[in-house]
């Protein structure tokens, strides 16, 4: 039985899709979460629908390297962190410019990291805490179009293995969750590059269908409770059996 | 926005020269190299030369070359 009673979890990416459920299912095990989006109305929707247990809600932009100040210095001590936030965009190489490879990289990759390296500069994560950092399969695959994206992913796979050896003698873990094709706003989106004729029918690619958000949020969890206190330097993928074909 | 110039922006994303002369009324779905790298290509050259977002589910209601145009042109 998975309980998270007791800790304190930040979860970045909260306003929507996989932060979203994250968030929700965590307050379900009880944990006291502060969760933090862009997008103040949906931020405050992830709240409502949480469970009660004193959450707080902070508005920040993780591009924003003076947010992410803010956001630091206003939390307490923490015992989990889950990095959720991230944009995914379908662009072939020849069309890739500096600014594009940027945005994808900020997102992606850069604040992820520099969250992180605050959070451990001020002493925000208490002893045995745990680091949670939602990469994907496509850093794993070749998906046309996802050069860019697929290598900010990478980056952050290979940054949390080394954060897992920075962290261990203070006993904090991290740990890596690489999901493939979930169905969330970030794919289910009309306005995006697949169509959604499409999108249905690549399904039949995984085995055990697309995933949904409360499917990573269960590992998640399972990551940030004492059930899991050996593992880490981890990068799991959840994909519904996609790469056993 | 000019049709002919779409046209070309259209063909330059096939890597060989085309089997066929392509038109504004040409069914882009049937050029034989049509495929779904052009069409990531299609969307891509339309952000880039007309700051339009098209999407996979416009691409896949367009039929010729023209009805793409059209719908770039609109969301300008």
């Amino acid at each position: 039985m998975i309980s998270l009673k007791n800790k304190k979890v930040l979860v970045t990416g909260a306003s929507s899709g996989i932060g979203k459920s994250i968030a929700i299912q965590l307050s379900q095990l009880g944990a006291k979460l502060i969760i933090t989006g862009r997008n103040e109305l949906r931020l405050s929707e992830t709240l409502i629908l949480c469970e009660e247990g004193g959450h707080t809600a902070l508005i920040a932009d993780m591009t924003v390297e003076s947010d992410i100040n803010q956001l630091v210095k206003n939390i307490e001590e923490i015992d989990g962190a889950v990095f959720c936030a991230g944009i995914i965009s379908y662009i072939p190489i020849k069309f890739l410019s500096n600014d594009k490879i940027n945005d994808i990289f900020d997102v992606n990759f850069k604040c992820q990291v520099i969250l992180t390296q605050k959070l451990l500069k001020q002493k925000k994560i208490n002893k045995q805490g745990s680091l949670v950092y939602i990469s994907s399969l496509s850093s794993k695959l070749g998906v046309a179009g996802t050069s860019v994206y697929a290598a900010s992913k990478s980056a952050l796979s290979a940054f949390v293995r080394v954060l897992a050896t920075e962290v261990a003698g203070q006993k904090i873990r991290a740990n890596t969750v690489s999901p493939g094709i979930i169905r969330t706003p970030l794919f289910t989106n009309s306005e995006t590059s697949i169509a959604d004729e499409d999108f249905d029918n690549k399904e039949n690619a995984y085995p055990l269908g697309y995933g949904n958000a409360e499917d990573v949020a269960a590992y998640v969890a399972f990551l940030l409770s004492d059930n899991s206190t050996w593992i880490t330097g981890s990068d799991l993928v959840m994909d519904g059996g996609f790469t056993l074909s | 926005m000019e049709l002919n110039a779409f046209i070309k922006n259209f063909e330059k994303q096939f890597d060989d020269e085309l089997a066929e002369p392509i038109h504004a009324y040409t069914v882009f779905k049937e050029i034989e190299e049509w495929d779904s790298m052009i069409a990531l290509s299609m969307i891509a050259m339309v952000d880039e030369e007309y700051t339009v977002k098209l999407t996979g589910n416009e691409i896949k209601q367009a039929q010729t070359i023209e009805d793409l145009f059209n719908i770039v042109k609109e969301k300008r």
